[in-house]
């Protein structure tokens, strides 16, 4: 099983969408810290409170510490291209022939969009400390680990990212389809779980999805404007992203395992 | 052992039977053609060999045992099939090494490969910038990475140019007749076969329609000698006396049925005729081919 990782990881890391994916990640989770420091502590006319929280304050830290979370896209993407382009360039032939037992390969991508996935996650997490840290400590505030958080909202952030790897693999193998399976993943990170961890209405939904399920495994808990989310208990967050990972496995296994290749 | 024994299998994709109860043996020491036109199911069969495809009904050993049972699978059987792609984005030497990774084989076999099919010189290259002829060799080169006794190989011939057929040729003569490999080669073209393989297998519309060696196949019933002569008026009777049957196909040119080529030196001796030609017709074997798969 190991050689099968090993080859994994080198499938990954021999093309380039890997960093690409990754810089894009930097950008983006850049681009949203960059967006939570300028306006935090700003107060909102109309509702005549701070939307953000100021900077000096474990509040404020929590917020910016959970935009590490923003690698999970690109690792889904990753995932999914984990499968599809095998799919797309055929060389799920010479991967089979190489280990005609598929549920291994199955196995051993499940690992290494895992690993991916840790990975990313950890970059993310430097990015958020190197701006955050100081942001906040320049700001007057302190860093309380306990107050902020910050080690049960990294945990999430490490769960959750890897989790969205399988998530990929997942849905890969069950549309073969490489821009099929890209825009269900973008379709899905960005329009349905948005909408429903992002509308409280909608939280009743949205905590069983794996986006909400993610939040609650990092119990943010700051009001947004839009009124207090309501997640399940951390530990019930971990306990549903487990289940999705498992359901994403059995799916991928079950899609692959029998399937003609012609 | 049988190398690789296909029993009674068939397959079928919907309403078309690809394959429809074949059966062969493939012998180590040999190359065997696997021959039919387009759509005959060639590659359905080999994939179905190969674990790729599941068949609907009897067998496709290799060894004796069911290749998705192989512990170590590209160390017993090299295979390269026709669809068989690369990531345009990787190098050469990548693609083997992940192979490597993959069946527990130390990295230093992709080199070797490599040198193998002549791509050494072009290893860490990407393959979104080979030509159809290299990207062959590569798919080639993979099978050889676990030195394995059994080879089956797709049509391995396409996209090569003339100085690559000839190496394959050799190569695959090689691998049988020095190193004691099976070698399963399909191919639709048969000249490209003909001068490689000891045996052939012909498959039409999913049926087996005739297997045996070249030789049966080629010296099939009515084989004769064409001979040109000084003096055929004087040859010509006197072969017949000997009980062959003469065609005069032309002045000078007979072509004479029932006699072989030595025969037909001593007569001419005999009658002190001076012979200007004297060749051994075959028959054809893209005719034979047209004739057994029905495309005439
Ligand atoms: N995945 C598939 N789905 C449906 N039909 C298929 C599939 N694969 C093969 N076929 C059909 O099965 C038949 C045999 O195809 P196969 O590819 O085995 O032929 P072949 O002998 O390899 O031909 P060629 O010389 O063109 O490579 C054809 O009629 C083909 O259309
Ligand atoms: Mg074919």
């Amino acid at each position: 099983m190991t050689g099968l990782v090993k080859a994994e990881v080198r499938k990954l890391f021999t093309t380039r969408l890997w960093w690409i994916m990754l810089l894009v990640m930097l950008v983006l989770i850049g681009v949203n810290l960059t967006f939570i420091t300028a306006f935090a502590g700003v107060t909102n006319e109309a509702s005549g409170g701070a939307a953000i929280p100021g900077r000096e304050t474990a509040e404020w830290v929590q917020t910016a510490w959970s935009a590490g979370a923003g690698g999970s896209i690109f690792v889904m993407i990753l995932g999914v291209v984990m499968i599809t382009s095998e799919y797309r360039y055929q060389t799920v032939t010479g991967t089979f022939l190489t280990t005609p037992r598929r549920g291994r390969v199955i196995g051993a991508k499940l690992i290494t969009g895992a690993l991916a996935g840790l990975l990313f996650a950890l970059v993310a997490l430097v990015l958020v400390a190197a701006v955050v840290i100081p942001a906040t400590l320049l700001s007057g505030g302190e860093l309380s680990l306990s107050e902020s958080r910050i080690p049960q909202v990294s945990l999430g952030i490490l769960v959750s990212t890897s989790l969205y790897g399988l998530f990929g693999i997942g849905l890969g193998a069950l549309v073969r389809n490489q821009i099929a399976g890209i825009v269900g993943a973008v379709v899905w990170a960005y329009v349905i779980e948005s909408i429903f961890t992002a509308i409280p209405v909608l939280h009743p939904v949205g905590k069983w999805l794996p986006g909400g399920a993610a939040q609650a495994l990092m119990s943010i808990d700051v009001d947004t404007g839009l009124g207090r989310p309501e997640w399940l208990p951390a530990w019930g967050g971990a306990l549903v992203l487990i289940a999705y990972g498992l359901l994403f496995a059995v799916v991928a296994s079950a899609t692959t395992v029998r399937r003609d290749i012609t | 052992m049988t190398a690789i024994e296909i029993r009674d299998l068939a397959k079928s994709f919907g309403s078309v039977k690809a394959v429809d109860g074949v059966s062969f043996t493939v012998e180590a020491g040999s190359v065997t053609g696997y021959l039919g036109p387009n759509g005959a199911g060639k590659t359905t069969t080999l994939r179905c060999l190969l674990g790729l495809v599941t068949p609907d009904s009897g067998e496709a050993l290799v060894d004796g045992r069911r290749y998705v049972t192989l512990p170590q699978p590209v160390t017993e059987v090299g295979a390269v099939l026709e669809a068989t792609s690369f990531h345009p984005g990787r190098t050469a030497l990548d693609h083997l090494r992940i192979l490597c990774a993959a069946a527990g084989l130390p990295d230093e076999r992709a080199g070797e490969s490599l040198a193998m099919v002549g791509l050494a010189d072009v290893g860490d290259k990407r393959v979104g910038g080979f030509s159809l002829g290299m990207r062959q060799r590569l798919a080639l080169s993979s099978a050889l990475l676990g030195r394995p006794k059994i080879f089956i190989l797709d049509e391995p011939a396409n996209g090569l140019d003339p100085a690559g057929i000839e190496w394959l040729r050799g190569f695959l003569r090689h691998l049988a007749h020095d190193q004691g490999a099976a070698v399963l080669v399909s191919s639709h073209v048969l000249a490209e076969v003909e001068q490689t393989v000891d045996n052939v297998v012909i498959i039409a519309r999913g049926r087996l329609v005739r297997q045996g060696s070249l030789a049966e196949l080629t010296t099939n019933g009515d084989s004769a000698v064409r001979v040109r002569a000084s003096d055929t008026a004087t040859l010509g009777p006197a072969l017949e006396a000997a009980g062959a049957k003469v065609e005069r196909v032309e002045d000078g040119l007979l072509r004479v049925r029932g006699l072989d080529a030595s025969a037909v030196g001593q007569i001419a001796l005999d009658q002190r005729v001076v012979l200007t030609e004297v060749t051994q017709e075959r028959s054809d074997l893209q005719k034979v081919f047209l004739e057994l798969t029905g495309e005439r």
